[in-house]
């Protein structure tokens, strides 16, 4: 019975069924099945989802539905994690968003679902998030990666003010930094002090790796 | 007095009818009313609610009921002037005539290498030079020729920029935002006597920062025209679907109109199309892709009902990140066609691949494409001296010819166009020539440029003067923000 319900949570992240998820994700809390199953199913899901478009076979419809139907039934599934005192295994956790003065999501989206995929525990703080939620975010959830996103040459300036405050707070030692998005270069991310920077959201997620991997 | 531009001597490409414009237009009407638009300025959002838009401030949405819709865009000017620092080189907006222009590029492209860089001082200087000095650049738009040079803070690059292009040509330019830079190079036009635009940037879909509309006001208020445009990518910040592109656009078009026109009724307003199909690999445009075409053929029938005119921006880029066949076709393809649409300014000059590089060099190539399609759009006169039925009649068949005709030496010119930078010889001549390409063409070309040309009307020492204390200024003006 259980194993169904695993099966049918995993098979909602391939069908992108975001409802279906959120219902699915309730009865296994209900019926008192292990959260951290629960979890794993749907990673393995995202991670399919993340290698078929790795490949070339999935596009980024798919992956942003997939992540979609993801986020849908993640709450619920944490809230009784925590509830239950259990401890998720992860990668790292990230806190991502994309800075204060720019509204574009797609970018950031397809780098968090790429981290979720690979293990991370991602906290998505969303768009035009400002720097003082970037630093609360990053000591709330006690964050080993922060990965900002800037689209606009106007918006790309909003990294360098957070990496700045997480230094004046003596946060930066505690966290690594990266950014990316189409206003940022290699050159952009060294001038304002970030640990790294990639090109691609494929590219994000080995830097994420490499970068949690020197710590 | 103003350019020649070209003038379309036959109906513009329609490829919708009648009654499937209506039904955009409806569609429209009912975003901008159901759905509605963000923009986040409290001060414009106080203007539309005071003239019978339904505002929610909380979520800085506005409603805007269909009459006051229509009400604005028939305040809209259909033609104008938009007034170059020389008056020979002002624009006239509107009806059937087409400009074409330079488009950005952030940076240039190493012709050894292909790869890009930041261009040097002397380079950004000398790509306007040759700006200046093509026939078929009849203005110059924002971030162009490059985004700035070498050891310009970014905050300063579009006013450099504009210093450069106001020091090195007398053409039409326009200047985009960011971080106030509008207070400044507002003053640099008025310092020279020049018109310009803004652009008016929506941030797809349905939303309006406070930064585009802001600097839009700014400009408003002191009487400049506004470009309004830009616009989604299908399947990301627009419907997948075309159609459905078109509504959102002409949704988030129309809702600054409406605040412009109440703000300062019968302020010149241009639409501009700048629409992508969105790449599902990586997520971004897709440039010099044909449906950026089609949705230039739509969105010049719907402007043209609503009696605006129209620029279309998204056929001045190729995906290809050099100076090849694909750029080539790409940029040939979505220049030709905005202009049987009837746009009435095209951008094309120098853009190479997305908005990342421009050269002069690739400029020089563009100016032979519009030659061509300028060519086109002046079509063919028809009457009793181009019917030449006399000449014909005089020469007979064999052994008659034309060659030697008055008739022939009056008409070949104007009839036929002319490329600076094509290789049209035989191919013995080709190769006793050294073999020479359209690049090869175009390089000598450029050098010539570069050599020969200089500014019709410099500017004076004290427009100068100004010039460089507003520089001075603004450079004080973003130390003190901690910007530079």
């Amino acid at each position: 019975m259980s194993t169904d319900l695993l099966d049918d949570l995993q098979k909602t992240i391939l069908t992108y069924a975001a409802e279906d998820a959120l219902k699915l994700a309730t009865r296994i809390v209900k019926e008192g099945i292990d959260p951290l199953e629960a979890l794993d199913a749907m990673t393995l899901g995202i991670r399919q989802v993340g290698d078929g478009f790795n490949k070339g076979e999935l596009w980024l419809p798919d992956l942003i539905r997939a992540s979609e139907a993801f986020q849908a039934a993640l709450p619920i599934l944490m809230e009784e994690l925590t509830r239950s005192g259990k401890e998720r295994k992860n990668s790292g956790v990230v806190v991502i968003g994309t800075v204060f003065g720019d509204i574009h999501n797609i970018g950031k989206d397809m780098v968090a679902t790429l981290l979720v995929a690979d293990g991370f525990v991602v906290q998505d703080l969303g768009v035009n998030v400002a720097a003082e939620r970037f630093i609360e975010a990053v000591k709330e959830h006690r964050a080993d990666l922060l990965a900002m996103s800037a689209l606009l040459s106007i918006s790309a300036p909003e990294q360098r003010k957070v990496i700045a405050a997480l230094q004046s707070i003596g946060l930066r030692d505690t966290v690594r930094v990266m950014v990316g998005g189409g206003a940022i270069t290699q050159e952009f991310a060294d001038t304002i002090g970030a640990d790294g920077y990639a090109a691609t959201a494929p590219l994000a997620t080995a830097l994420a790796k490499t970068l949690l991997d020197k710590r | 007095m103003h350019r020649k531009g070209f003038v379309r001597r036959f109906k513009a490409l329609e490829i919708l009818t009648e009654d499937q414009i209506e039904e955009i237009h409806k569609a429209t009407l009912d975003v901008l009313w159901e759905t509605g638009i963000r923009i986040e300025h409290e001060g414009a959002l106080k203007v539309l609610e005071k003239n019978g838009c339904r505002v929610n401030y909380q979520g800085n949405q506005v409603y805007f009921p269909p009459r006051l819709v229509e009400e604005c865009l028939r305040n809209c000017p259909s033609q104008f002037q938009l007034t170059a620092r020389d008056p020979k080189d002002s624009l006239w907006v509107g009806d059937n005539r087409t400009y074409f222009g330079a488009a950005p590029g952030m940076t240039t492209v190493d012709l050894k290498t292909m790869e890009p860089r930041v261009p040097t001082r002397k380079e950004m200087y000398d790509a306007v030079t040759v700006l200046d000095a093509l026939e078929t650049v009849d203005y110059i738009m924002q971030y162009t020729p490059y985004f700035g040079f070498e050891g310009v803070p970014q905050v300063m690059a579009m006013i450099e920029t504009l210093a450069a292009k106001l020091r090195n040509s007398t053409k039409f330019t326009a200047e985009g935002y960011s971080n106030d830079c509008e207070i400044f190079t507002i003053q640099m036009f008025q310092a020279v006597g020049a018109d310009m635009f803004i652009s008016c940037l929506p941030s797809p879909p349905l939303t309006y920062h406070r930064g585009s509309i802001e600097a839009c006001l700014r400009a408003v208020e002191a009487g400049f025209a506004i470009k309004v445009g830009g616009g989604g990518m299908y399947g990301g910040t627009a419907p997948a679907t075309i159609a459905g592109a078109i509504v959102t656009n002409n949704a988030e078009l129309i809702a600054p109109i409406v605040l412009f026109q109440l703000i300062r009724p019968g302020t010149r307003i241009i639409v501009y199309n700048f629409n992508y199909p969105q790449n599902m690999r990586n997520g971004a445009p897709v440039f010099g892709a044909i449906e950026c075409s089609l949705h230039t053929a739509i969105f010049n029938q719907t402007w043209r009902r609503y009696g605006l005119p129209t620029w279309d921006d998204s056929g001045e880029f190729s995906s290809s990140k050099g100076i090849d066949f694909q750029l080539g076709y790409e940029k040939s393809m979505n220049t030709l066609l905005p202009a049987l649409c009837g746009g009435n300014g095209i951008s094309v000059h120098g853009a190479i691949f997305g908005e990342l590089t421009y050269h002069p060099f690739q400029a020089i190539l563009d100016d032979d494409i519009v030659g061509m399609i300028g060519r086109f759009l002046r079509g063919v006169e028809v009457n009793t001296e181009t019917l030449a039925i006399d000449v014909i009649k005089a020469v007979g068949p064999i052994p008659g010819h034309f060659l030697n005709r008055e008739h022939t030496q009056r008409w070949w010119k104007s009839e036929q166009f002319l490329p600076k930078a094509a290789d049209r010889l035989t191919y013995p001549e080709w190769k006793e020539k050294g073999k020479k390409s359209a690049l090869d063409y175009a390089r000598e070309r450029m050098r010539e440029i570069l050599e020969t040309h200089r500014v019709s009307l410099p500017l004076t020492p004290s427009q100068e003067e100004d010039i460089e204390r507003i520089i001075r200024e603004a450079r004080e003006y973003y130390v003190r923000k901690g910007l530079i």
